[in-house]
C-alpha cells in the first residue's frame, strides 16, 4: 500500500510579506499512522497542512503522496486520496442541505447519481448522522456539524484524512463523540490541534512544530511528557498527565 | 437589529415550513414556480379599479395553504410588516382621485377603490411569492433554476449567499453586542468606527470566502457546480400547473363574483 | 426603494425583467472568460455579507439619526461591476423570495435599478474617473459620494418611471419624483459617506484587495460601454414600442395590457397621459352609468351570462358585492372544508 505514504522533502514556504512560514521541513508518514502535529500559535501548522493539500505550493522542496508529487497537474487525483476536514464547519459546509454537502464531492468527480447517493448515505451511516441528511447546516448542533464536515470528505473515500481542530469548541460529550468516531476509522490519520490531551490518546506519533521548523518528531508517549520541550516549543504538557489539581500528587 | 433578528428568524421558519412531506410540497418545483409567475402575472394584469375580479384569485393561496398545511399567521404576519412602499403610495390615491365611485349604494371617493385594489394585489402577489418558498425551499427551487438553464455559477452563487446569511448575522450580532456593550447610550455606531467596524467585517468575509474556495477545491470543485440529476417532472405535477393556469385564465376573462352575483340576485328577483 | 408586484404591471415588469437578464447574462460570461472561478464562492459570502451590514447602524452625525447600507456601491468596488451585479440580483433575489421585499414580477425592476445604475453607470462613470489618477483617502471620500448620489438618484428615477408607466397610482409624475429623488439625495449621501469610510479602512489595511477588483476590469471600460450601448437600443425599441401602444389607443398603456392579457377591461381604464380635465368630464356619465345597471335592471345578464357585465363600470352594482361575498365565502370554505376532510382522514388512519 506504497501509494498511502505521504512524504514531505525539504520543505520551505514564505509568504509575499516575506514571512517565512516553513523552513525546511522534512518527513514521511505511512499508511495507518495517525500522527499529531502540535505547536504553538503561528508556529506553522496550517500553512503546513495547506501545503499538503496543494492549497499553495511550496518555494521550495516537494510534498508528496504515495509516488505523486504535489503538483497543479496532479491535484485532482491527490484530492481524492487526501480529504480535509476544516477548522470551522461553516467553512465546509456551504451547500443548503447536509445531503447536499456530503454528495458535492462525488458529484463533481461526475459520479453517477446512484453511486453518489450510495456514497452519502454510506457516509452519513458512518458518522451517525443518517437521519439528519435533509437539514440546513444551521439547524445542527456543533458536535453535528462536526460530523457532517467529517461525513462530506468521508463521501469521497480518502486514503488519508487531515483534520485541523477536529475537537475545536465542542463541548465535552460532543468532544468524546467525536473521538470515539476518529478512532474507529482505518484511514491515515493526520490532526493538528491545541488539544494535546486528544492528540495523547489518539496518535501513536507526534510531531513538534516550533517557528517553521520540525522541534520533535517521535513517539507522543514520550514527546507529550517531556515538559522541557514543550514549554521551549510555547506548549503544555496535556492536562491528563499535569498534576492532580485537588491533592497535588503527581502523576508523571 | 431586534428587527433583522427576526427577518432571520422569519427566513428560518419558512425554511422549516419547506422542509414538510405535503401533497404540494411534493410537487415538482418547477411547475410551482411557473404556477406561481403565470399566478402574478395575471394577478398584476388586472386594472387598478378593479377589486370584484380579483376576488377569485384568494381560492388558490387558501388552497395552498390548507393543502400544504402551512400555519397563516407568520405569513399573514410578514405580509402586514412588509408594505410600507405600497401603503405610502397607495395612501395618496384618495387625495389625486376625488370622483365619486358607487358601491352599492353608497357614493365613495374613486381614490378608495384604488388603493384597495393595489391592497389587495399587494396582498396576493406577495402571499403568492411567500407560498411558493415555504413550500418549495431553496434547494429545490434552485434546481428548478437549474431546469430553467440559469447558469449554474449564479445558482451557485444564490445558494451560497443564503447559505451564509445567518453565518454573516450571526457575526454582526456578535460585533455589535461587543460594540454596545463598551459604547452604552449611542443610537447607532459612531463615525469614527464606520470604517473599522464594517471593513473588519469585510476582510474576514474575504477570509472566510476564500477558506470556502478551498474547501470547494479540496473537494474536486473547478469552476463547474454540479447539482446531480433533475428530478422527473409527472404527468400529475404537469396537470398541477395546467389545472391553475386554466382557471386563472378563465378568472381572468369573466368577472366570476359578478356572473354568481348576477346569478345570484336574478333568481331571488 | 424596492418596487412592488402591485405597482408594476406586466409589460413594464417584462421589459425590466429581460433588461435584467440580458445584463446579468453577459456579467455571468464575463466572469467566466475573464476571471477565476475564486469568484464565485467570494460573490456568495459578499452578498450574505450585504443582508448582515444592514443590522448596522451608523449613526448620521449631526442628525440624532441612524442609516444603513443598500451595498451596492460596496460590491461594485470590491468585487467589479460584473460580480457586483450579479451579487446584488442574488440578494435582490433572496429578499424577494423569504422578505417579500418587492417581489417576483418586480424583481427585474428591483435588480436594474439598484445594480445597474451603480454598477454600470455610476461606478465607471464617475468612480473609476476619479480613482484613475491613484487612491487617497480623500478621493476616495468624494468619489464615493458622488457615485453613490448619482446611482441611487438613477435608481429613483427608474422607479418613479416604472411606477408611472404601469399605471397603477395616481401620483402624478411630477409629485412622485419631488417625493423620491430629495429622499434618495439623503440616502445616496449616507450611502456614500458609510461606503467611503469602509473602502478607505480596506485600502490602508489590505490595499491588494482593492487593487485587484479594479484590475479586473482593465479591459472592462470598453465592455461597459457596449453594455450601455446595447441596453440604450433595447431601450429605445422598448420606448417606441410601448410608446407606438400609448399613441393607438387613448388609454395608451393599460390598453396595451389588455391586449397582452388577452381580455377586455372591465371598467373603462383610465390613460396614463390622460389628464386631470380629461378625468372631470368622465365623472360626469359614470355615475348614472352604473345606476342603471345595478339598480334597476340586472337581469339581462343573467342567461348569457357575459353580456351585461361589461356595462356595468364606474361603479359596483348590488350583484357585484352579493358576487364577491359569495366568493369570498366560496374561499373559505373551500379552505374549511379541506383541512376537515384532511383531520378526519388522519384521524381514520390513526
Amino acid at each position: 500500500m506504497s501509494h498511502h505514504k505521504l512524504e514531505v522533502k525539504d520543505l520551505h514556504y514564505s509568504y509575499p510579506d516575506d514571512h517565512k512560514a516553513v523552513k525546511g521541513m522534512s518527513f514521511c508518514i505511512y499508511h495507518g499512522e495517525s500522527v499529531g502535529i502540535i505547536g504553538a500559535n503561528g508556529a506553522g501548522k496550517s500553512t503546513l497542512l495547506m501545503l499538503l493539500m496543494g492549497v499553495i505550493f511550496p518555494s521550495q522542496g516537494e510534498v508528496c503522496v504515495g509516488d505523486v508529487h504535489v503538483t497543479k497537474k496532479t491535484l485532482p487525483m491527490i484530492r481524492k486520496s487526501l480529504g480535509m476536514v476544516f477548522q470551522d464547519p461553516d467553512d465546509q459546509l456551504f451547500m443548503n442541505t447536509v445531503y447536499d454537502d456530503v454528495a458535492f464531492g462525488p458529484r463533481n468527480y461526475k459520479l453517477d447519481e446512484k453511486e453518489v447517493e450510495k456514497r452519502v448515505l454510506n457516509a452519513l451511516e458512518l458518522v451517525g448522522i443518517l437521519h439528519l441528511k435533509d437539514r440546513a447546516p444551521f439547524k445542527l448542533s456543533g458536535g453535528e456539524k462536526r460530523a457532517a464536515a467529517i461525513a462530506s470528505v468521508l463521501s469521497m473515500h480518502p486514503d488519508i484524512l487531515v483534520m485541523d481542530e477536529p475537537t475545536a469548541a465542542l463541548d465535552p460529550k460532543s468532544r468524546r463523540k467525536v473521538m470515539k468516531l476518529l478512532t474507529s476509522f482505518n484511514h491515515t490519520k493526520i490532526i493538528t490541534s491545541h488539544d494535546l490531551d486528544m492528540i495523547f490518546e489518539m496518535c501513536d506519533r507526534t510531531i513538534v512544530i516550533k517557528n517553521g521548523e520540525i522541534a520533535a518528531d517521535g513517539v507522543t508517549s514520550e514527546i507529550l511528557v517531556n515538559a522541557e520541550l514543550m514549554d521551549a516549543c510555547g506548549l503544555e504538557i496535556p492536562l491528563s498527565l499535569q498534576n492532580c489539581p485537588v491533592c497535588r500528587t503527581k502523576k508523571v | 437589529m431586534a428587527n433583522i433578528m427576526n427577518s432571520l428568524y422569519n427566513m428560518r421558519i419558512l425554511d422549516d415550513l419547506a422542509r414538510q412531506e405535503t401533497v404540494i410540497h411534493k410537487l415538482h418545483s418547477l411547475m410551482k414556480l411557473l404556477t406561481t409567475v403565470s399566478y402574478l402575472t395575471v394577478v398584476v394584469s388586472f386594472g387598478r379599479y378593479e377589486i370584484g375580479g380579483l376576488l377569485p384569485f384568494l381560492i388558490y393561496p387558501v388552497m395552498v395553504f390548507t393543502l400544504a398545511e402551512l400555519p397563516v399567521k407568520p405569513i399573514l404576519l410578514r405580509i402586514l410588516i412588509v408594505s410600507p412602499f405600497i401603503i405610502g403610495i397607495g395612501i395618496l390615491n384618495p387625495f389625486f382621485d376625488q370622483q365619486g365611485y358607487l358601491l352599492g349604494e353608497r357614493v365613495i371617493s374613486r381614490g378608495w377603490i384604488t388603493f384597495g385594489s393595489i391592497l389587495l394585489k399587494s396582498g396576493l402577489t406577495v402571499t403568492a411569492a411567500l407560498l411558493l418558498i415555504a413550500t418549495t425551499g431553496m434547494d429545490r427551487l434552485a434546481g428548478a433554476l437549474r431546469m430553467m438553464k440559469i447558469p449554474r455559477i449564479f445558482v451557485l452563487q444564490l445558494l451560497l449567499t443564503y447559505r451564509y446569511i445567518s453565518v454573516l448575522m450571526e457575526e454582526v450580532a456578535r460585533i455589535l453586542r461587543a460594540y454596545s456593550l463598551r459604547a452604552p447610550n449611542q443610537k447607532g455606531v459612531h463615525r469614527s468606527a464606520w470604517g473599522s467596524l464594517a471593513g473588519q467585517l469585510i476582510l474576514r468575509t474575504f477570509d472566510r470566502a476564500q477558506r470556502i474556495y478551498e474547501a470547494m477545491c479540496l473537494r474536486g470543485f473547478a469552476g463547474e457546480y454540479n447539482t446531480g440529476g433533475f428530478k422527473e417532472i409527472r404527468a400529475w405535477d404537469l396537470s398541477y400547473f395546467i389545472g391553475w393556469a386554466l382557471f386563472f385564465a378563465v378568472a381572468r376573462m369573466y368577472n366570476i363574483p359578478m356572473l354568481i352575483g348576477s346569478l345570484i340576485t336574478g333568481v331571488i328577483k | 426603494m424596492h418596487m412592488a408586484d402591485a405597482l408594476i404591471s406586466p409589460i413594464v415588469g417584462g421589459t425590466m425583467w429581460v433588461a435584467t437578464a440580458g445584463v446579468a447574462a453577459y456579467s455571468i460570461k464575463k466572469i467566466q472568460t475573464e476571471m477565476d472561478e475564486k469568484k464565485v464562492p467570494l460573490m456568495g459570502v459578499m452578498g450574505a455579507f450585504i443582508f448582515a451590514s444592514q443590522m448596522i447602524n451608523f449613526s448620521i452625525p449631526g442628525t440624532g439619526s441612524s442609516g444603513h447600507i443598500g451595498g451596492g456601491l460596496i460590491l461594485a468596488i470590491l468585487l467589479g461591476p460584473y460580480a457586483g451585479f450579479l451579487t446584488m440580483a442574488s440578494v435582490l433575489t433572496i429578499q424577494a423570495l423569504f422578505f417579500a421585499d418587492g417581489g417576483l414580477l418586480a424583481l427585474g425592476s428591483n435588480v436594474f435599478n439598484m445594480g445597474f445604475f451603480t454598477c454600470f453607470i455610476a461606478y465607471p462613470l464617475i468612480y473609476k474617473t476619479f480613482m484613475k489618477q491613484g487612491y487617497s483617502t480623500r478621493r476616495i471620500l468624494i468619489a464615493s459620494l458622488f457615485t453613490a448620489i448619482i446611482g441611487l438618484q438613477l435608481g429613483a428615477f427608474g422607479v418613479v418611471l416604472e411606477t408611472l408607466f404601469s399605471g397603477k397610482t395616481e401620483l402624478p409624475f411630477g409629485t412622485f419624483l419631488l417625493l423620491m429623488q430629495p429622499i434618495h439625495l439623503a440616502i445616496g449621501a449616507v450611502e456614500g459617506l458609510v461606503t467611503a469610510a469602509v473602502v478607505a479602512y480596506i485600502w490602508n489595511s489590505r490595499p491588494e484587495i482593492i487593487e485587484k477588483a479594479a484590475s479586473g476590469e482593465a479591459l472592462g471600460n470598453v465592455a461597459i460601454k457596449k453594455v450601455v450601448g446595447g441596453l440604450v437600443i433595447v431601450a429605445m425599441i422598448t420606448g417606441a414600442g410601448l410608446s407606438w401602444f400609448a399613441s393607438s389607443d387613448p388609454d395608451g398603456l393599460e390598453w396595451a395590457m389588455i391586449n397582452t392579457a388577452g381580455t377586455a377591461e372591465l371598467e373603462a381604464p383610465e390613460g396614463l397621459h390622460q389628464t386631470l380635465l380629461h378625468l372631470q368630464s368622465k365623472i360626469a356619465f359614470l355615475p348614472d352609468y352604473s345606476f342603471k345597471a345595478s339598480g334597476n335592471e340586472p337581469e339581462p345578464g343573467v342567461g348569457e351570462g357575459g353580456d351585461a357585465w361589461p356595462a356595468i363600470s364606474g361603479g359596483t352594482s348590488a350583484a357585484g358585492l352579493v358576487g364577491g361575498g359569495m366568493t369570498l365565502l366560496l374561499a373559505a370554505f373551500m379552505g374549511f372544508g379541506i383541512s376537515m376532510l384532511k383531520k378526519r382522514k388522519s384521524k381514520v388512519s390513526i
